[in-house]
């Protein structure tokens, strides 16, 4: 049977990122991938719609941490899209025989292994196959915690799955990796990156000022959507920013361990003491999520209220401009 | 971080363990293997609560006679016309009108068996109307 180191991760981009270059003799950390792809980010873009609700996200477009780690020299990554499924299923079974394991984006909805209750129609999911075995593949997925099995039927269904973020079949394999990186260089290039979309987006839906809009309109929602619809689209906030795949608190605490792995691998206490901060915005936006599951369960405390979510996600909002504006301070300081 | 009361719902994965990043007690993140995240599950609880209510809406449209019986397959499958169009490859004014009971009806087999290949069902199913259960269950 092939071999392939899996690792379990929180998100499932950085952690094929991080067992791919693992694959090629290059070992890091999903965190570390994470922060070097730039993953983190906010957007609320309602015009986007996922089930008929608003689309919120906390993390870079799919495909941006993969992108940005191929665009580290010495790293060479082939990308595929495809129109036709034999074609695209073809390519694959060509890749495997030749024993490279293969980074598909994925349909959720359609892979059999999946939990139940998590199959909605959501296109951004990867996954490394790493061999086959009569009609079925072997698959590393990342959030899983063992290698899986899925029967090509199923699998070229997923790579074709349709609607918003269709995957089209996008197959990628490293051809070449680093023995060694210096990491210095690229994580201060991943931190730029995120602090430029955090910071100084001219979009009012983006970064910081996207947390400040998300706030105002949710703050109009039992008005204008009416309590249930309120509820529901709460509910579609919460998960969006603490489901599977996310590492908990919107990715914030991944980031934070990405900054704590810099900070000693850079010997910067400064790093350390922006790990501490955003760790605490993490918290801030926890504390968001379980008073909202509170309302949406109808079991509300008290004190749980529109009016007092809107509060914490403006402290949400003023905490992580204080930590993004350190770390881009700190950033531009560096060569 | 106090958790919201823990009830008798079920876990979303099923008892799969999940890794999320918490800090130990040095103050160093680690990766721990868990469970979810209780307000997780109850977000979760109440996305497919909705889904069901949908259902249940659909089947009261067919056995009202207003809507066909791909109309329970397209919203059991969390489908919107336009999803079930690009899946099936065909425009989205047409999947509108297979709604339409009249019109389903006098379909081609050719078209039936395109609906029928992607939900997982046989021909027969649709014709003769029948509801089976969402496809997550009959794998």
């Amino acid at each position: 049977m092939p071999d392939f180191p899996h690792t379990q991760s929180a998100h499932c981009e950085s952690g094929v990122a991080a067992n791919l270059l693992t694959h090629h003799g290059l070992k890091i950390s999903e965190a570390m991938a994470f922060g070097l792809g730039g993953g983190l980010f906010f957007g609320y873009l309602p015009f986007i719609r996922i089930n008929g609700l608003p689309l919120v996200t906390y993390r870079a477009a799919a495909g941006n941490i993969l992108r940005q780690i191929a665009a580290i020299p010495g790293v060479r990554m082939v990308e595929k899209k495809f129109r036709n499924r034999d074609e695209a299923m073809a390519e694959l079974d060509q890749a495997l025989a030749a024993s490279i394991p293969v980074g598909l984006q994925t349909g959720v909805f359609w892979l059999p292994y999946f939990p139940k209750a998590l199959r909605f129609h959501f296109n951004a999911h990867n996954l490394v196959v790493y061999g086959k075995e009569g009609n079925e593949y072997l698959i590393s997925d990342p959030v899983f915690p063992a290698p899986v099995r899925c029967p090509a039927e199923d699998l070229a269904r997923a790579r074709f799955a349709a609607g918003a973020l269709a995957p089209k079949g996008k197959m990628y394999y490293l051809t070449q990796a680093p023995a060694e990186l210096e990491l210095k260089p690229h994580i201060v290039r991943g931190i730029r990156s995120v602090c430029k979309m955090m910071l100084t987006s001219p979009f009012p839906l983006i970064g910081v000022k996207g947390i400040r809009f998300l706030t105002k309109r949710l703050s109009k929602w039992p008005q204008r959507l009416g309590q249930e619809n309120a509820d529901l689209h709460l509910g579609h906030v919460v998960r969006m920013q603490e489901e599977i795949g996310t590492g908990g608190g919107g990715f914030r605490f991944m980031y934070a361990a990405f900054l704590q792995e810099s900070a000693a691998a850079m010997q910067e206490p400064r790093l350390q003491e922006c790990a501490a901060a955003l760790t605490a915005a993490g918290d801030t936006w926890r504390e968001f999520a379980a008073m909202a599951a509170r309302l949406c369960k109808k079991r509300g405390r008290p004190e749980d209220s529109y009016p007092a979510m809107v509060e914490c996600l403006n402290r949400c909002g003023a905490m992580e401009e204080k930590v993004f504006t350190e770390l881009s301070q700190w950033a531009k300081q560096q060569p | 971080m106090e958790l919201p009361d823990h009830s008798s719902e079920e876990d979303i994965t099923d008892g799969l363990k999940i890794v999320s990043y918490a800090v130990n007690s040095k103050g160093e993140y680690e990766l721990i293997p868990d469970f979810v995240w209780q307000p997780v599950n109850v977000v979760n609880h109440q996305a497919w609560q909705e889904i069901e209510k949908n259902i249940a809406a659909s089947k009261d449209k067919i056995a009202a006679g207003r809507v066909s019986c791909l109309h329970y397959y397209m919203i059991a499958n969390q489908m919107d016309t336009s999803l079930l169009a690009q899946y099936t490859g065909q425009p989205r004014w047409k999947v509108c009108l297979h709604l339409l009971p009249c019109i389903f009806n006098r379909l081609s087999a050719k078209t039936l068996q395109k609906y029928a290949e992607l939900y997982k069902i046989s021909p027969d199913d649709l014709t003769q109307g029948r509801l089976q259960p969402l496809i997550h269950n009959h794998q």
